[in-house]
Parts: structure tokens; sequence; C-alpha cells
């Protein structure tokens, strides 16, 4: 009932057709480093970041960064911290005391430090929520300018739940005052490659 | 080229001397200027407090009066916003659409049409530009600090050419003074605080005189200032380009 | 039902706290510049926006029929609801099949005009809110006081207070960081033993039959993700055609709310995990009516930014509340009149229509210009003050006839220069209550102009 009257109304009181513009991204085409301008975003939104030389000093760079983690999940074979498993099994909620997860961003954002990730490559949802603190593992080459090559690159993905992350949960709903750490991961490590 | 000279209401009423050094002012770069007389109010308050329809008269009246000049000058944005913006009213003849089209705030016209900035002035003290929000986002007289558009202002066009004078920058460079018209009896606690802010961002930025394109938004200040007796004083634009201290 | 500038006054009496919102408002509306600059093409993105939105409206009814079409294909259960009523009873109803009694909730603009909150606690169930600035609120009993920034109306000393009575912390000063950690303790623990999440919709997209959700802490998702059952409840406005538009507007939405150059998390939903559900509420509750206002129909391209509220500097010195509606600031003074003309009809009025809530808008929407003609409606439409209106009617009818004008001009100067000052300066008179007239000069500019020509 509520669908046809509201179709109804829309139709009834909606404007004559207006065209839809055409986005033109040579607008926004500025001569910049991506690697430069990535790097200083994720740091102005309260990410870490930092390159490595080769993928092999890894672990080591995440050991230095959190010594205190004892519950890691992993996806990246390169790095043998991973020991807790996720299988079809794996409730959300038993990722409650999870320290650490290490997970593959598909592609970064030059213009907002976000990093593209989505469900292809953690079956349970929350994990890059719920986990104490979150790795991501980007390659250099994986970066784009801004967010119209953003949607183009995730264009032809199979779409179940994915999301740009952009430095670690954050709120300043008291008096402004700006506080890394809210509901979601209390901090994000960026390793690019 | 003939041009009319809208003196708003307000200003015949209760800033006379405004209305002299625009005319002056016109004068002294050459302009033919007349000053239709019978002239009474664009009929901007009326509109503003939502009673547009009984400010038809007014506004007929005004196109009756400058309907055959080439330019209409008067020095005061909002008046001249609300003509170009809110005759739509009034049914679109010629005549309307002339005048619409025609009538230009004194600062504009001077730079735009006449291609002038230097008028000879002089004014050996710090100055604070209030811009005014109908001239500035209304009348497009300068880019306003929430876009992103190249920087330009039209009255510091002029204003950086008198001799002697030092314009001072402001920490809000272009927030709303709190006058808007009725606005500032219906919503009177706003408007005073808002007004006050204004004067104190002068203040603090060692102002002596605050000057602007739009003398309703001074009286305002003004009204505040002398009851307050801050060591500020308000002066319209014209006065002080019409000035040779 | 007080109108806004009498909310205002008396937010006024206490100049100090003025003054601290209208600089943490004006804080926010400093880096959304900032934000902006670094945007090459700003402008012409805020023409895209617009364009696509107006495009939107013109075609909403297949868009919308697009976008549950592909929802349903994709899994997701979608619900219409024409108004508040039948958005509460569908969710409730969502809620029973469920069994859930423990409800976790995003924020949602619309939940709150819908009244949802009372409407589930009247009927047994607990509803978290799980934003913090939302928590806080919700804690004291209060509606947020703006759309973004729920409690930007307290300081921290007040939720130190709030939290220790509620949440039982420690006395801290107002700590952010503390507090902040306590919430994400208590909240944890609500989420984990939550039956049902609600979220708001940011952006709904007709091609895909996904929608997008935006939050910094992250606590849509903790609610989505540990719960069975999502339940996103959107206006039919959300709309926008095709996922690359998102492109466009994910530039825009943080930068215009807060400065930042996107939000922490923008999740994009596309189906339900494996075992779990998504329920759509598309909900119209007065928009196709505001739809059939050509001036106003563009009000409904809002994507809740927030940003007219920052640059406003009536709302910063005034305070969320002062305009007793779910939407406060500019924005909501042109919405809330179509919900309610009689309950809003001083909202327009709180403007002095300086235009910058028409420059920060990411979308674009003339809110200047429609608070102008939501005037012209209301003075018609609505009971006005007697002497306002009296007032009004005859300045009209003088202004329309020169030669009474010009005598009454006269007597006008004569009253303020000669009259006792006790007559001038009233109770009955509010210019002069804080401000001076103008110092009446002799004669009037009529009588200098003719003096001259007489002379020479």
């Amino acid at each position: 009932m509520g669908k046809s009257s509201i179709l109804k109304s829309i139709k009834e009181n909606k404007p004559t057709l207006i065209s839809l513009p055409e986005i033109d991204v040579n607008s926004f085409e500025e001569t910049i480093n991506l690697v430069e301008t990535f790097k200083k975003n994720v740091e102005s939104v309260g990410g870490n970041i930092k390159e490595l030389g080769q993928i092999q000093d890894l672990d080591l760079e995440i050991k230095n960064r959190y010594p205190n983690a004892k519950r890691i999940f992993s996806q990246i074979s390169e790095s043998v911290l991973g020991n807790v498993q996720i299988s079809e099994q794996t409730k959300p909620k038993d990722l409650e005391n999870l320290d650490l997860a290490i997970l593959k961003g598909v592609f970064g954002v030059a213009e907002n430090g976000a990093i593209w990730i989505s469900d292809e490559q953690f079956s349970i949802r929350i994990l890059p929520f719920i986990t104490n603190d979150l790795v991501l593992i980007l390659q250099k080459k994986d970066l784009c300018q801004h967010m119209h090559h953003a949607y183009k690159m995730i264009a032809n993905r199979t779409r179940t739940f994915g999301l740009f992350i952009s430095g670690p949960s954050k709120t300043a709903d008291i008096e402004q005052c700006l506080v890394i750490g809210a509901q979601g991961a209390m901090s994000l490590t960026i390793f690019l490659i | 080229m003939k041009v009319g000279l809208f003196i708003p209401c307000y200003i015949n009423q209760l800033y006379p001397k405004v209305g002299i050094a625009t005319l002056e002012l016109l004068e002294k770069l050459g302009v033919e200027v007349y000053y239709p007389t019978g002239q009474t109010c664009c009929g901007q308050p009326l509109g503003n407090s939502g009673y547009e329809e009984d400010a038809k008269g007014a506004c007929q009246i005004f196109v009756e009066n400058f309907k055959e000049y080439d330019y209409i000058v008067g020095p005061s944005g909002s008046c001249i916003h609300h003509i170009k913006e809110h005759f739509d009213i009034l049914e679109q003849t010629e005549a309307v659409k002339n005048v619409r089209k025609n009538s230009y705030e004194l600062c504009e016209f001077i730079v735009n049409i006449l291609g002038k900035t230097n008028l000879g002035a002089s004014f050996p003290y710090k100055v604070g530009l209030h811009k005014s929000c109908h001239g500035l986002r209304g009348l497009k007289l300068g880019s306003c600090s929430e876009r992103m558009d190249d920087y330009y202002s039209t009255e510091e066009e002029l204003l950086k050419e008198v001799k002697g004078i030092e314009l001072m920058s402001l920490t809000r460079k272009d927030e709303c003074c709190g006058f808007g018209g009725t606005f500032s009896v219906f919503e009177e606690a706003i408007s005073v605080k808002m007004g006050k802010d204004r004067i104190q961002d002068h203040l603090d930025n060692g102002v002596e005189v605050i000057t602007g394109a739009d003398h309703s938004c001074l009286m305002h200040l003004d009204g505040l200032i002398n009851r307050n007796n801050q060591p500020l004083r308000v002066m319209h634009i014209a006065e002080i380009l019409n000035s040779c201290i | 039902m007080m109108s806004h500038s009498k909310l205002a006054e008396i937010f006024n009496k206490d100049e100090a706290k003025v003054n601290w919102h209208d600089k943490a408002l004006w804080y926010v509306r400093e880096k959304r510049d900032t934000a902006a600059h670094h945007v090459k093409g700003w402008e012409y993105l805020r023409d895209l926006a617009s364009g696509i939105k107006a495009n939107v409206l013109s075609n909403l009814d297949n868009y919308l029929v697009e976008f549950e079409k592909n929802a349903q294909s994709n899994g997701i259960e979608v619900h219409w609801a024409s108004n508040a009523e039948e958005h509460n009873k569908i969710v409730y109803k969502i809620l029973t099949q469920n069994n859930a009694t423990k409800v976790v909730k995003s924020k949602s603009m619309l939940t709150e005009e819908c009244h949802l909150n009372p409407y589930l606690e009247s009927k047994g169930i607990e509803v978290i809110d799980t934003d913090l600035g939302e928590r806080i609120v919700q804690l004291a009993k209060e509606p947020p006081s703006h759309i973004v920034l729920p409690a930007i109306h307290k300081t921290k000393e007040e939720i130190d207070v709030l939290f220790q009575e509620h949440l039982g912390t420690k006395p801290s000063n107002g700590d952010p960081q503390y507090l902040t950690n306590e919430a994400r303790k208590h909240l944890r623990d609500k989420f984990l033993n939550a039956d049902v999440a609600l979220t708001g919709v940011n952006f709904a997209i007709a091609e895909t039959g996904g929608f997008v959700v935006c939050t910094n802490e992250g606590n849509a998702d903790m609610g989505v993700h540990l719960s069975k059952v999502h339940i996103a409840c959107m206006g039919i406005e959300k709309i926008i055609p095709r996922e690359e538009h998102l492109g466009v507007f994910l530039r825009l939405l943080a930068r215009s709310a807060t400065g930042q150059p996107i939000t922490t998390y923008s999740s994009h939903f596309n189906k339900p995990a494996p075992g779990n559900a998504i329920h759509i509420v598309i909900v119209d509750n007065g928009r196709t009516e505001q739809l059939s206002r050509e001036d106003f129909r563009s009000s409904l391209s809002c994507i809740r930014c927030g940003a007219c509220m920052n640059t406003c500097p009536i709302y910063r010195r005034s305070g969320g509340f002062s305009y007793n509606a779910t939407i406060p600031g500019p924005i909501g003074s042109i919405l809330s009149p179509g919900m309610d003309m009689k309950k809003h009809s001083s909202l327009p009025f709180a403007s002095t229509l300086c235009g910058s809530c028409s420059n920060v808008c990411p979308v674009k929407i003339n809110i200047h210009e429609q608070l102008y003609k939501w005037r012209q409606i209301i003075t018609k439409e609505q009971k006005q003050p007697l002497i306002k209106k009296t007032i009004l009617k005859i300045t009209g009818m003088v202004l329309g006839r020169p030669k009474l004008y010009a005598v009454l001009g006269i007597s006008v100067r004569w009253m303020l220069k000669y009259a006792p000052r006790f007559m001038v300066y009233s109770k009955l008179n509010a210019w002069g209550k804080s401000r001076e007239f103008p110092k009446v000069e002799n004669g009037n500019f009529d009588q200098w102009y003719k003096n001259r020509k007489n002379n020479g």
C-alpha cells in the first residue's frame, strides 16, 4: 500500500525530467606524487604509514609496533604472526578479543588516505572493526588519485560488502576534541610495499 | 551616459551625508548624474519580512522613477540586490527588465562600468572593511571565504588606492553583522550579539573606522558602538572615497 | 510553542556559552574551508552533485523501482512506509518476527524524525544509540542539537557528570580520552548483545540496489556485523542513480561536514552476510509533498552534512534547540515548514538571508532564497503578530505614495531628534534596547538636493 501511493505521489509531483550530468574527470586531474599525497593524508586522518623496502621485514615491523598483540589474524602469506583461524563456523562474537588483524588492502586513494577492502578477503565482516588494531598491506602500485578513479576500479567487483577505510576509528563528539579509538579499531597501520 | 542616482529611503532620511558623498563622488568622476524626485524605497524591508506583495507599489514607483536611465546607481548593496533579485514580482515589462539589469551598487559601477579605481582620495586612518552579505554574496562584489574562487574584492580595489589608508585584515573576513532588516528587531537578541561580535573583530584588529558599501549594516553597528561607547566610528565607503584629508 | 527568537533570546542570556558554541562551530566551518581548498574543482564538484540530485528528483519513482528490484535480487528485503507511523510499525514488525528485544542504532535523522525510539521503547524494546554524541544526548534525554555533531551543545564537564551518573565513570574533569574509552566499553557490551542493528542510509544506488553508510566511529558496522538482522531506514530522496556518483558525493560529504577528506568508514552494503538478513525501509513522510512545491523541492537534495549549520551565524549563536525541529539550522528552516507550517512558522525568519548556507551547501540548495520564499507564504497563511503585520502593511502603503512618504519621513526624523529619550527608547522598541538610533542631521537628502539646485 505504501509503495503504490508513494510512487503515485512522486509521479504527480515530480518536475519534468532533468538530464543527468556527465562527470568530466579531467577537471579533477592534478600532477601529484601519489605515494607522498597518500602518506600525508593517511597521517592526517590519524593512521600510521610506513614504506617497507621488502615484504620480508613485515613481521618484524608489526612486532615492533604491536608488541602486546597476542591474538592475531593474518591474511597475508608473508606473515607468520597469525594464530587465530577463521572458518565458516566462526561466529562474529568469537572475534571479540582479537588483538590484531593483518589484511591486504585492494587499493588506496591518494586524496583521502582511504583503502578499499571487501569481504572477499575476510569472510567475517566484523573483522576489521572488532579487532583492537588493524594492519593493512598495500602495494604502492595500487594507488589512485581520487574517488572517481576508485569507483572505476571497483566497478566490476562481486558486490557483497566492502568499504573504504580511512584511518582508525575516531570521534570528536566531546567538545570537538579528536579522540582516536571510538567503537572500531583503535589504530590503523598501513605498510606500503 | 545618463545615470540616475538612487538614494535608499534610510539614507535619504537618516544619513543624507552618505547620499551627498555619493553624488559628489560620481560628479567628480565626470558622470552626468540625475536625482529623480519622489523616490521612496525599493521595498526590501517588506520583502524580507514576507510582505513583498505589499511592496509592489514601491517597486512600481522605483521603475517609473528610473526607467529612462542608462544606469541606476545607489550606495547600498542590499537595495540594489533587492531590485535585481526580487523585482520579479512585477510584470516583466521592458522597463522593469531594464531597471533590474541596469542597477548598480556604487563600487561596482565605479570599478566595472567606469573602469576606475584610483579616485584621488586620501584618508589616513586604519580602516576595516565590512563586506555586507547582500553585496558580497548577492551582487558578488567580491569572493566569499566559503567559496573556492579566486580572491577579489571590488571595494578593496578602490580602498587600496586611497592615500594614507591602512586596510586592516579581519579574523572573520565576511561574517554577517546581524542587521538583516526587520531581523534586527524581530530577532533582537541574536542581531545584537552578531553585531557585537563583528565590532569586536574590528577592535581586535586595530580598526579605527569601519566602512562598507551598505549603510544599513553600518547603521546597526553604529547603534551598538554608540551605545557601548566604543573607540570606533563608521563611514560609508563613498565618504572615504570622497575624502581629501 | 516558543518562537525561534524567544528561544534564541533565552540562549543568549549566557553570553560565555554563546561564545563557546559559536567558536566550536566556526572551528568546524574553517576546517571545512581548508578541506575544500585542497580539492581541485571543488565548485564544479558541487555543480555535479546539484545536477545529479536534480535529475534524481525528476526521476525518483523510476529510480526507486530500479533500486528495489536490484536490492531484492541481492536478497535484501524492501519495505515502503508512507509516514512515520507506518515506518515505526514496519520496524517493530521486523523486530517481533526476529524475537528481538535489544536494538543498537547508528545515526539516522530519519528515525529521529519518525520518533522511533520512544515508539519502540513503549513496546518494551531497548534501543541504544551507538554514535557517541547520540548516546550522550540519549542519556541526557535530549534530542540531538546538530545533525552531525549531536552533542555539540554540551560541555565536556557536563558529559563527565552524565557519564558518572549513567555509566558509573570516575570524575575526570571532562577528559575526552577517558570518557570516550568508557563509552567504548559500555557500547561494546551493547553491540555484543544486540539482536538487531538499525542504521540510516547515506546513499542508495538505483543501479546496484546497494547502499552506503558512513561513520567515523565504526558504530554502524559494529552493530550490523554483530547482529543477525540489519534494518536500514531511508527517506525516498536518498537515491542516487549510479555507483560512480558516489565518487562525487563521498568527496563532498565529509569535507563539508567536518573537514575530513572522507569518513573513516564508508561501508557499501549489497548483500546480506550468509545466514543474515538486511531490510530496507523506504519512507515518504511528507517528502512527496515537498516534491510538489516547485520553489522548495530542491531542499530534498540535502545530504545531511550539516555545513549550513556550522556556517550559519544565527545557528552558531542560538544553538540547535532554538529551532525546535528535528533538523535545525538553515536547511531545517526550509524543510520544517513543509512538515508543519504552524509549528515552524518562525524558522524562515531566523536568518539575515546572508547566503553563506547556500554557498557551503555541497548540493547547492539555494537555502537563503527558499527562506525568503517561505516568508512570503507564511505571512499569508499563518496568523502574524498584529503589530508586525500592521506596521508592515502601513509601510507598504506609504512607500507606494511618495508625497505621504515625504511627510512621514520628516516626522520620523523629527521624532528621533526631538522626542524625549524615554519615548524613543521604550520597551516596545526592540531596536533601542541595546542600540542607539542614528543621530539625525538637519534635513534629509531630498532637502539638501533641492537647496543645492536652488542655489546652483
